[in-house]
């Protein structure tokens, strides 16, 4: 005889955990509009392809013969699966099982699949639904006594950010530790109408003022994808599931490893013959950025990150000829494009992402400044905008700027790294220099305006000498800059740049440690 | 439908009313344009819809997120 008896004995215990939190709240969960983790995790991987670690942790019951009579499993479902062939590690909060709290927890558990993902060197996906094993109420009571604040495993998670792709779903009410470890990540998503991400949810803050939140209210997903905690909005679950897939495949399984090249390509030489007219010649006209993105890099591959938050700057991965590469592009429908205190964290944020997984950055660009009046002062724009300007200095991955239209004041630095070479180019629409005409010629030449008899007219006769020094052409004959380009040319010059760069992307820890900023 | 609210996403100046209260307006069509960091900046329909309301003047001063249309 084998071991037939105790491996039937193991799937009972594995069927037993499967019931989760029983079909009353499993019910309930249908009912809100929210997937059981298990329905998550088979979703998110390829067909079949979960492995479960620790399948029949949880809290169970003998009775005086040694037979089990109960098994109530861990409230997070951990193991690793693939996703598009590639493998992951996901840890799934189970909110049938004390609402995905500590209680229901073990919390070996959530260590263990930070190590995994680590030492695996495999991307990390983190289903959070509920608190997320932080503490409560009831765990006082139990324990007989409070706690000092930590985090078992905030160790792990930090490094992680620094090893491996990291994205953190919140996909119902996510308070605390929970919604901690959704921005303790490289890609955030949350569910429109069914997530929400708080600090502490209604029932807490409720009792603080006159005001009854209801949840949405308090923590969705329009307030969170529009101030930078969370990255995007998915309309369902599934499209989630959709996003957190698509991220992965333009990156690598860990800082030691190169992203991937696809297969699939699409026509360097194709023809993007209405970049002639896509700046306005009309200074105060403002143009649409995405549709220059989606037609220089190749077809269908772009992937926008953070849509709804620090808008004047649209971030996002693409593909050039196959290579994954990092897009920055300034979006002159928000404030011209200029750097507010979000975008400027949007920068900084995108440019360490790109940084940490080997990622070549490209710059579309068209920065009339930092965003100047007292929001932008009260914001602290300049402080924010030097993180941001710092980032980018700081990175080794290797730089493509191109200056569409505006190159203006301090933030305009940040158009490619100056601390070594980046290929840089100007459509012939660039204007550039340390400070705009207008407002900069009053600033500049405020003694010669006060001592003419007619002060407008001086102002309008040093514009126009400075406008005419302002041509793109003085500049690029001075070699101020490096190269002008037919717009025409841009994706044959972009798809040029992914090939050179190529062999020049160095696997292993970047330079300086990632920063959830 | 519900009339919706249409925001401003920049503080600036209203420099131009483009739309008529009343109108029919594809995805995409300018109700009115802002001035803001010396741009013209359009605030557009964000679906089809008819204008059922514009609730600013040219030369108003806007806050971000100000309602400044609803839309059926």
């Amino acid at each position: 005889m084998g071991w037939e008896k105790e491996v039937e004995a193991l799937r009972e215990r594995q069927r037993l955990a499967k019931q989760m939190g029983g079909s009353e709240r499993l019910e309930r969960q249908r009912a809100g509009g929210k997937l059981n983790v298990r329905e998550r995790v088979e979703q998110l991987l390829d067909p079949d392809s979960f492995i479960e670690v620790g399948s029949i942790a949880g809290k169970s019951s003998y009775d005086e013969a040694g037979n089990l009579v109960s098994l109530a499993p861990a409230s997070l479902v951990i193991g690793r699966g693939k996703i598009a062939g590639r493998n992951v590690v996901v840890a799934g909060d189970d909110f049938t099982i004390r609402g995905g709290t500590n209680e229901g927890s073990i919390r070996d558990k959530l260590t263990r699949v930070e190590t995994m993902a680590a030492d695996l060197r495999l991307p990390l996906i983190r289903l959070v639904d509920g608190s997320g094993g932080g503490g409560s109420a009831g765990m006082m009571d139990k324990d007989g006594h409070s706690r000092v604040p930590g985090y078992l495993g905030w160790d792990l998670v930090t490094a992680n950010l620094n090893t491996v792709p990291v994205i953190g779903m919140a996909l119902g009410s996510t308070a605390g530790l929970g919604s901690a470890r959704v921005c303790a990540s490289h890609y955030s998503v949350m569910v429109k109408d069914t997530s929400q991400l708080f600090v502490a949810g209604p029932p807490v803050v409720n009792r603080l003022g006159a005001h009854q939140f209801e949840k949405n209210e308090l923590g969705g997903s329009q307030i969170h994808t529009r101030n930078g905690a969370i990255d995007d909005e998915a309309e369902s679950e599934a499209d989630a599931f959709a996003r957190a897939r698509k991220f992965l495949s333009y990156l690598p399984p860990s800082v030691f490893e190169l992203p991937p090249r696809s297969e699939k390509r699409d026509d360097p030489k194709r023809n993007v013959g209405w970049l002639i007219e896509a700046i306005p010649r009309e200074d105060r006209k403002v143009y649409k950025m995405r549709p220059i993105v989606e037609a220089v890099v190749d077809a269908g591959s772009f992937f926008e990150i953070g849509r709804f938050w620090g808008r004047g700057v649209i971030t996002g991965f693409a593909r050039l000829d196959g290579w994954p590469v990092a897009i920055l592009a300034s979006d002159p429908m928000h404030y011209g494009g200029a750097w507010t205190a979000d975008a400027s964290r949007k920068v900084a944020r995108f440019t360490q992402l790109a940084q940490l997984f080997h990622l070549p950055i490209v710059h579309l660009a068209d920065i009339p400044g930092f965003l100047v009046g007292l929001d932008a002062e009260k914001t602290a724009a300049i402080r924010h905008g030097v993180a941001a300007l710092t980032a980018i200095q700081q990175t080794t991955v290797p730089w493509c700027a191109i200056i569409v239209r505006k190159a203006y004041g301090v933030a305009a630095a940040g158009h490619s790294n100056q601390s070594r070479y980046s290929v840089r180019y100007c459509w012939p629409s660039m204007r550039a220099g340390s400070l705009p005409l207008e407002g900069g010629i009053e600033a500049a030449f405020r003694k010669d305006i006060e001592a003419s008899p007619d002060p407008q007219a001086r102002i309008a006769e040093l514009r126009e000498r400075l406008q005419r020094l302002g041509s793109p052409f003085r500049t690029l004959e001075a070699f101020a800059y490096d190269e002008m380009i037919d717009p025409r040319e841009t994706r044959a010059l972009l798809c040029e740049f992914a090939n050179l760069v190529a062999p020049l992307r160095e696997p292993g820890r970047s330079t300086f440690g990632y920063f959830p900023i | 439908m519900n009339p919706a609210k249409v925001r401003t996403e920049v503080a600036g100046t209203v420099w131009k009313i483009v739309a008529a209260k009343g109108a029919s307006l594809a995805a995409g069509e300018t109700i009115l344009i802002i001035e803001s960091m010396k741009m013209e900046i359009p605030i557009e329909a964000p679906r089809a819809c008819t204008l059922s309301e514009i609730l600013v003047s040219e030369g108003d001063v806007l806050r971000e997120d100000d309602v400044v249309a609803l839309i059926a």
